[in-house]
């Protein structure tokens, strides 16, 4: 049907793109550019950017001082999607499986922790850790939970769990149950059923689950800032200090930049995996 | 299968347990966040009390209802286009609503910040609100697209046969059957609003500072109970408004 004959498709629909897109384009995508433009400046004075020609800024990350960083960020989140995954696909399983008609509840209620405020959660979890906090109290003891790699590690998982079980659940809850019993009577027991039918059927589940949790882990700041210190630093706790304390903006967009550009190419490689599988399915 | 039932119980004891923790603390008669020693709201009567603490959750209050509005307006628009126009623009259009999304957040509050402060706006709670328009665009209009793609175009069609101009066909026939949908997609926006910490962190000005971030500062002087009540004043606005939304998208699945 062609909504230009006066329906209200077609160009009256076009037009109802404006506000949204062009809202998106000044506040969303011009920043980039800015972010990029000062990545290329050298720190004024008090903050702020004189803008310029300075790659060095960029080298700079480089640095033996950083790179220890850059390198605990990518390892804090490959471990905390390693993680999500071995707590979160038993839940994911359980609940498509074995959920019946509680199903939706079930699944709301896996939801639901992750409406609290980020800041709160993590929070809790220096209230339960902390020297004289509630583990401790209720051990009788006072070992160090806290300043570890380990708390770190346990906020981020606790904070980005939902991001994998949802993605998995959906997969599963697709996945046609005659495929399992098929699988039992063509391999016998249930592991060797999960690893030749369950595990390859929900595989593009659990890479996107994998994704949305590397993206917001690997740029996190709050968990290393609250549940550790200086040693746990990430990379965010880095750029957080360039713009408030160290002031030195251009630096802190450089690294910005970088870690835009990294997810970038891990964003393209899994839109492309699921592409393909969409072609092949 | 008892195994993994077992688990899944185990799970959502360690999902609940510390926010029940954080709860139960903000009611403690003493100062101890390690032991119990009775009832009292004597933490929620001092956050009451402190007039810069009101002025915070009013401003978290003002950020959140205003982000809702102008994001629904927009998100529902951009929805509304996406699904039904047909033109060069549409696939752009369409990433450029994805992307922020996946966007981390402090990649998004850094440029916002970088944005602001080079085009010399002061920060302040309208810096807020702009950035936090700008990230609850696209999630309107993913909740209301999915609603939008299942109606059949053929009965707006049918009311303009009878006689429906376009606005009157939107207001009669299209927006009755997107109502749960823009509804439940608001309060999402909402609560997302209302919690955000990282992008309200990075354009927030002197005062009146959002709660999330008067907690952050609060935080770095330890566990005290009076978080401990902020915590659990958040926790109650926002699942209250999460949950609103999920009863109107289980009601939209029901008709």
């Amino acid at each position: 049907m062609d909504g230009d004959q006066g329906g209200l498709s077609g160009r009256f629909a076009a037009r109802a793109l404006f506000p949204g897109g062009l809202w998106l384009l000044v506040f969303f995508a011009a920043p980039f550019v800015l972010v990029v433009a000062v990545s290329f400046g050298t720190p004024a004075e008090l903050g702020g950017a004189n803008y310029g020609w300075y790659p060095e800024n960029y080298s700079r990350v480089f640095d033996p001082l950083f790179l220890p960083v850059l390198a605990r960020s990518v390892g804090y989140a490959l471990a905390t999607v390693v993680l999500c995954l071995l707590l979160g696909y038993p839940v994911a399983y359980y609940i498509a499986r074995f959920g019946g008609r509680r199903k939706q509840v079930l699944i709301a209620l896996v939801v639901l922790p992750f409406f609290v405020n980020y800041l709160i959660r993590t929070y809790a979890w220096v209230a339960l850790l902390s020297d004289e906090g509630v583990i401790n109290g209720l051990l009788g003891e006072s070992i160090r939970f806290l300043n570890t790699p380990w708390a770190v590690i346990l906020g981020l998982v606790y904070g980005y769990l939902a991001f994998m079980i949802l993605p998995v659940y959906a997969a599963l809850d697709r996945m046609d149950p005659a495929l399992i019993e098929a699988g039992k009577d063509l391999y016998g027991s249930e592991w060797r059923t999960f690893v030749h039918v369950t595990w390859p059927t929900t595989f593009q589940g659990v890479l996107a689950g994998s994704v949305l949790v590397f993206l917001p882990a690997v740029g996190d700041f709050v968990a290393a800032q609250l549940l550790g210190g200086p040693e746990t630093y990430m990379v965010g706790n880095l750029i957080q200090q360039q713009f408030f304390g160290a002031e030195d903006w251009p630096f802190g967009a450089a690294l910005t930049t970088l870690m835009m550009a990294f997810l970038l190419v891990w964003m393209v490689l899994y839109l492309r995996s699921a592409a393909k599988a969409v072609q092949t399915a | 299968m008892k195994t993994l039932r077992a688990y899944t119980v185990a799970f959502y004891v360690f999902m609940f347990a510390p926010l029940v923790v954080v709860a139960l603390f903000s009611f403690n008669s003493s100062r101890s966040v390690q032991n119990f020693e009775g009832f009292s709201l004597e933490w929620y009567r001092q956050f009451f009390e402190s007039e810069s603490l009101r002025g915070s959750l009013v401003a978290s209050l003002q950020i959140a209802f205003v982000t809702m509005l102008v994001a629904t307006v927009l998100g529902t628009m951009l929805a509304f286009g996406l699904v039904r126009a047909r033109t060069k623009w549409s696939s752009s259009a369409n990433v450029l609503m994805l992307v922020p999304l996946v966007t981390p957040e402090i990649v998004a509050g850094v440029s916002a910040f970088l944005l602001f402060t080079q085009i010399g706006l002061q920060l302040s709670l309208f810096t807020i609100i702009l950035a936090h328009i700008t990230f609850s665009i696209s999630y309107v209009t993913v909740v209301v697209r999915a609603r939008l793609a299942s109606l059949n175009p053929e009965v707006e069609q049918a009311a303009m046969d009878l006689g429906a101009s376009r606005i009157q066909t939107l207001r009669l026939v299209v927006l009755p059957a997107l109502w749960p949908a823009i509804l439940a997609a608001g309060l999402l926006v909402f609560a997302l609003s209302f919690d955000d910490f990282v992008l309200s962190y990075f354009t927030t000005g002197e005062s009146p500072q959002p709660l999330p971030v008067r907690i952050w500062s609060a935080i770095r002087f330890g566990v005290t109970p009076t978080i401990n009540a902020i915590g659990t004043l958040m926790l109650v606005i926002s699942l209250a408004a999460v949950a609103a939304a999920l009863v109107l998208q289980r009601e939209r699945k029901a008709t």
